[in-house]
C-alpha cells in the first residue's frame, strides 16, 4: 500500500502537467466546437450551436478537399520517407569512406526549423531568382512555376517534406538496426538464407516496434503540417496545397471562427487517432497468424 | 494497476474493455458524421444516436 502511495506521489507532477496541457485544452476545444463563437459576429459571445459546426464541416467542400489533400500528402511522404530512411539506415550499418561526414551532413535538415526550411525552398523555387526553375528550364525545358501549376506545387511540398524529415526516419531506424541481435542473422546465413530472405523474415519483423513508432510520429507530423507549406506555397495555387492545418489556421485566425475551427481540429484529431489505430491493428494482427 | 483481460468476441481482433469502448466511440463519431452528410435530410440525427448507442453496447458486451 505504501509503495503504491509513493508511486502515485511520484506520478503526480506528470499527471498535473498532462491534465493542464493535454486534458483541459482538449475539453475546452470539445466544448467550443458545440458553440458558435466568432469575435467579428454581431454577437461576439459564444452561442450554443449543438452539432451545427459538425454539420457544416461535413458539407464544406473546401474542408473536405483539404482532408483529401492532406491524406494524399501523408501517404506520399510516409511511403517515401520510410523507404528511403530504411535504405539509408541499412547503408549506414556498413562501413564506407566518409561515413561519419555523410551521417552528419545527412542529419543537417533535421536541425533547421520548419519555417526556415520553407523559406529556403521558397528562395530556391522563385522563378527568375531560384536555381530550381533555372535549371529545370535550361536542362529539361520544364516551365516550373509554383504559383501557376498545382501539380508542381504539390510535388514540391512533398519533396520538401521528404528532404526535411527523412533523416529523422533514418536515425530512428538506424538506432533500431544497431540494437538488433546479430545471432539470428548469422544463423540464417549459415542455414543458406539469402539477403532478401534475411531482410523479410528476420530484420523486418524484428524492426516492427521501431517502424511502428516512426510511422506513427511521421503520420502525426504529416497530418498537422503547416509552417513549411505556408512559407513555400501559402496553400496555393488556389487551395491546391491547403492542407488541414493551413485550412484551420485560415478559419480560426483571420476569420476568428473559433467554434467551427474547434470542430475541424477535433475531426483532424479523430482522423489521426483512427488512422494510427488502424495501422497499429493491421501491423500487429499478423502476430496472431499460426506459423 | 488494473488488469483488463483480452478476449475474442465477434470482432476480428482480440480486445480488452478499453479497446471495445474505444471502437464504440470511434464508430459513434463516424456514424454521426456520415449520417449528417448523407442521411439527415431524410432521417433525423437522433436515430443515428440511438443506433450508435445500441451498437456501442453490443460491441462492449459481445465484441
Amino acid at each position: 500500500m505504501r509503495s503504491s502511495t509513493t508511486g502515485w506521489l511520484l506520478l503526480l507532477p506528470t499527471i498535473v502537467i498532462l491534465v493542464f496541457t493535454g486534458v483541459m485544452p482538449f475539453i475546452y476545444v470539445l466544448l467550443t466546437s458545440f458553440f458558435d463563437w466568432n469575435l467579428f459576429a454581431v454577437n461576439p459571445e459564444p452561442q450554443w450551436a449543438a452539432a451545427n459546426n459538425f454539420r457544416r464541416l461535413v458539407h464544406d467542400a473546401e474542408f473536405l478537399k483539404s482532408i483529401w489533400l492532406t491524406l494524399k500528402f501523408t501517404l506520399y511522404v510516409l511511403v517515401s520517407q520510410v523507404a528511403i530512411g530504411f535504405a539509408l539506415a541499412r547503408l549506414m550499418m556498413r562501413d564506407f569512406p566518409f561515413k561519419k561526414f555523410f551521417r552528419a551532413v545527412h542529419t543537417l535538415p533535421l536541425m533547421i526549423a520548419p519555417i526556415a526550411v520553407g523559406a529556403t525552398w521558397r528562395l530556391m523555387t522563385v522563378p527568375g531568382l531560384g536555381p530550381i526553375p533555372y535549371y529545370l528550364k535550361n536542362w529539361f525545358g520544364i516551365d516550373y512555376r509554383l504559383s501557376m501549376f498545382p501539380d508542381q506545387a504539390f510535388a514540391s511540398v512533398v519533396l520538401m517534406d521528404i528532404w526535411h524529415w527523412t533523416p529523422f526516419v533514418t536515425l530512428t531506424l538506424l538506432a533500431g538496426l544497431s540494437n538488433l541481435p546479430q545471432e539470428p542473422v548469422e544463423q540464417a546465413r549459415i542455414d543458406g538464407a539469402n539477403e532478401v530472405q534475411i531482410f523479410w523474415d528476420i530484420i523486418l519483423p524484428a524492426m516492427k516496434p521501431v517502424l511502428l513508432t516512426t510511422i506513427f510520429i511521421r503520420i502525426m507530423d504529416a497530418l498537422r503540417v503547416v509552417d513549411e507549406v505556408w512559407m513555400l506555397t501559402q496553400g496555393g495555387p488556389g487551395a491546391e496545397t491547403r492542407f488541414i492545418g493551413l485550412h484551420i489556421w485560415k478559419i480560426v485566425f483571420p476569420k476568428t471562427d473559433y467554434g467551427y475551427g474547434s470542430a475541424m481540429s477535433l475531426l483532424t484529431l479523430y482522423l489521426t487517432i483512427v488512422i494510427c489505430w488502424l495501422l497499429y491493428v493491421a501491423m500487429t494482427a499478423r502476430k496472431e497468424r499460426p506459423l | 494497476m488494473i488488469a483488463m483481460p483480452d478476449r475474442r468476441g465477434f470482432l476480428p481482433i482480440r480486445t480488452n474493455a478499453f479497446d471495445r469502448v474505444f471502437i464504440s466511440v470511434v464508430l459513434f463519431v463516424a456514424i454521426h458524421l456520415l449520417w449528417m452528410r448523407f442521411l439527415e435530410p431524410t432521417l433525423p440525427l437522433w436515430i443515428a444516436t440511438v443506433l450508435s448507442v445500441i451498437l456501442g453496447a453490443v460491441i462492449v458486451r459481445r465484441g
